[in-house]
């Protein structure tokens, strides 16, 4: 209705910025606001002067944490690297009945949120649970012993079966547009099935691979559920753990709004480089 | 292909890969079919000595029985599904308008309202809640079911955007000009040609909104406790001392993901998924 009005009217205002306003404004009021408001209220102590307070309380407390966050992030972003793309490999050179089965399970966990896969690692990675049950029963373990995974293993175990089908997915459609020449070519001038992999089909899907390792790295760094509900408030613990602690226990938004901005300065790199990307795309 | 010799021996170890794929996706599923059926599950046996139906018709309101001493879902799947509904139109009737601008004019500042929208999957959103928690505690939306659906409304909009003008950008601008050579107006144009053309894209992402709402615990985790109780925070209420209804209420939420998956997975790009859960 605006649109036409002001069309009517003959006014100078492009008709785009009624279609653009109320989203943009929507965005402006719930994400800018509060993404501006963490920054600078990590910089104010309780009375609203500047200080560094909050930062050097997060500091002495959860640098611990801190460094937990970093290295979960790095070895899960790692693994996932190294498995999703010999995974994807392995569906582009081969394609049977097995790779036909496997690529349609590998997409049963795309949508599962991190809440229901959080119930499901808290009662298979259980000392009780049956990860455990079922390796006593191959006589790897000894269940009086059981593996204790409420920790770094069982946190990545839950991003990796997570992560993996994500990273997959999207590495899947560069490494298909790959055409067969190029490995044909490489082949009759005797190339090893390694060498095509390491000198053709990854260099190829280079960029695909790097977003979703980005994806995957910051997903990691930001995900609350997964290691509230495993790990909850034992230490070491994840930054985001923290967050609600210093939030539902404390009301401090001080430590709370420090935490954040480290957990922003954690994905800054890879944040750079998706937006990067992304705006270069819709260009 | 011709150079990958040793059939056998690869055959061995794609057998190995599917059984072990098997064992890492559906263990941990088989875990929550088995807590939600288990009667008696004395450690150490493999398998519950007891099973029971009892928590899957409690929960679902068809019995009730206070020997269990469980609450039903029925009102948190209804809430949910309230708030879901409410979530779609609303961010639907932002994102449409938007992602059509975004894909049919030449914005000046288009590069920085693109930044807006990239933004929440680039930086870690708890922080984003946290801050919005203290500006509704102001406004008094702070565990209100309003309160829920602005942040649920936050986090399907990103996606509503994206893949509305990925689909707007999809239909060529040559569709809606042959109509208006032929006398339409700009609505008719739209009305009858674009958006008949666009609406599987859109179905699509309303749909995407809609699973996302139903899923989403992180927001509503900070602005709805303790009075909106979602079915995702009522599944994070009961897993610590109730086993079994946290078990049924995480397969109750399984079931529309996976369908979902399915059918959504021949429109899907694979970077819509980086924002869920």
């Amino acid at each position: 209705m605006t649109v036409t009005t002001v069309r009517r009217k003959g006014l100078s205002v492009p008709s785009y910025i009624f279609l653009l306003a109320p989203a943009v404004i929507f965005m402006l009021l719930m994400y800018a606001y509060p993404f501006i408001a963490s920054i600078i209220r990590s910089f104010l102590d309780k009375s609203g002067s500047f200080s560094l307070t909050n930062y050097i309380k997060t500091l002495d407390l959860y640098l611990k944490d801190i460094v937990f966050t970093f290295s979960v992030t790095l070895f899960n972003t790692t693994l996932t690297a190294i498995l999703a793309t010999l995974i994807a490999v392995y569906f582009r050179i081969r394609q049977n009945r097995i790779t036909r089965i496997l690529s349609a399970l590998y997409k049963l966990p795309l949508f599962i949120p991190f809440v229901v896969v959080a119930q499901m690692m808290n009662s298979f990675l259980a000392p009780h649970g049956l990860l455990n049950i079922g390796l006593a029963q191959l006589g790897l373990i000894n269940l009086e012993k059981p593996l204790q995974l409420f920790n770094f293993a069982g946190l990545s175990f839950g991003f990796i079966w997570k992560q993996i089908p994500f990273a997959v997915l999207i590495m899947h459609g560069g490494f298909q547009m790959i055409d067969n020449s190029y490995i044909e070519a490489a082949r009759s001038a005797g190339a090893g099935m390694l060498k095509v992999i390491i000198r053709i089909l990854v260099p190829m899907n280079k960029s695909s691979i790097l977003v979703s390792l980005v994806l995957v790295y910051s997903q990691i760094v930001g995900t609350f559920t997964l290691p509230y509900m495993l790990i909850g408030g034992k230490i070491p613990t994840t930054i985001t753990v923290d967050i609600a602690h210093r939030v539902n226990y404390f009301r401090d938004f001080g430590v709370a709004n420090a935490l954040g901005v480290f957990s922003y300065l954690l994905v800054l790199l890879t944040a750079w480089y998706y937006l990067k990307t992304k705006l270069g795309e819709t260009k | 292909m011709k150079w990958i010799n040793h059939k056998l021996f690869l055959k061995t170890i794609e057998i190995i890969l599917l059984v072990l794929s098997f064992l890492m996706i559906f263990g941990p599923m088989m875990s929550l079919v088995l807590w939600s059926v288990a009667q008696k599950w004395y450690w150490p046996h493999p398998l519950p000595q007891e099973i029971t139906f009892d928590y899957w018709k409690q929960a679902l309101g068809i019995q009730k029985s206070l020997a269990i001493g469980a609450v039903s879902i029925v009102p948190a799947f209804f809430l949910s599904l309230g708030i879901a509904v409410v979530t779609v139109l609303v961010a639907m009737a932002l994102a449409v308008p938007a992602g059509y601008a975004l894909a049919k004019y030449r914005i000046p500042f288009g590069t920085l309202v693109m930044f807006l929208f990239l933004m929440p999957n680039a930086f870690p959103q708890q922080p984003i809640f946290v801050n919005i928690l203290q500006m509704f505690t102001r406004l008094r939306l702070a565990g209100t079911i309003p309160g829920v659906i602005l942040v649920h409304i936050l986090v399907g909009i990103v996606f509503g955007v994206w893949i509305t003008s990925a689909t707007f950008r999809s239909i060529p601008p040559s569709m809606e000009e042959a109509a208006r050579s032929v006398g339409a107006s700009p609505f008719t144009a739209f009305f009858r040609i674009t958006l008949p053309l666009a609406a599987p894209g859109l179905l699509a992402s309303s749909v995407f909104v809609f699973i996302t709402s139903l899923d989403e615990f992180t927001g509503t985790f900070f602005i709805g406790l303790p009075f909106v109780n979602t079915l995702p925070l009522t599944l994070y209420s009961s897993s610590g001392y109730n086993m079994q209804f946290a078990s049924v209420i995480a397969l109750i939420l399984l079931v529309p993901s996976i369908l979902f998956m399915f059918l959504i997975q021949r429109v899907l790009k694979a970077e819509y998924v980086g924002g869920m859960g």
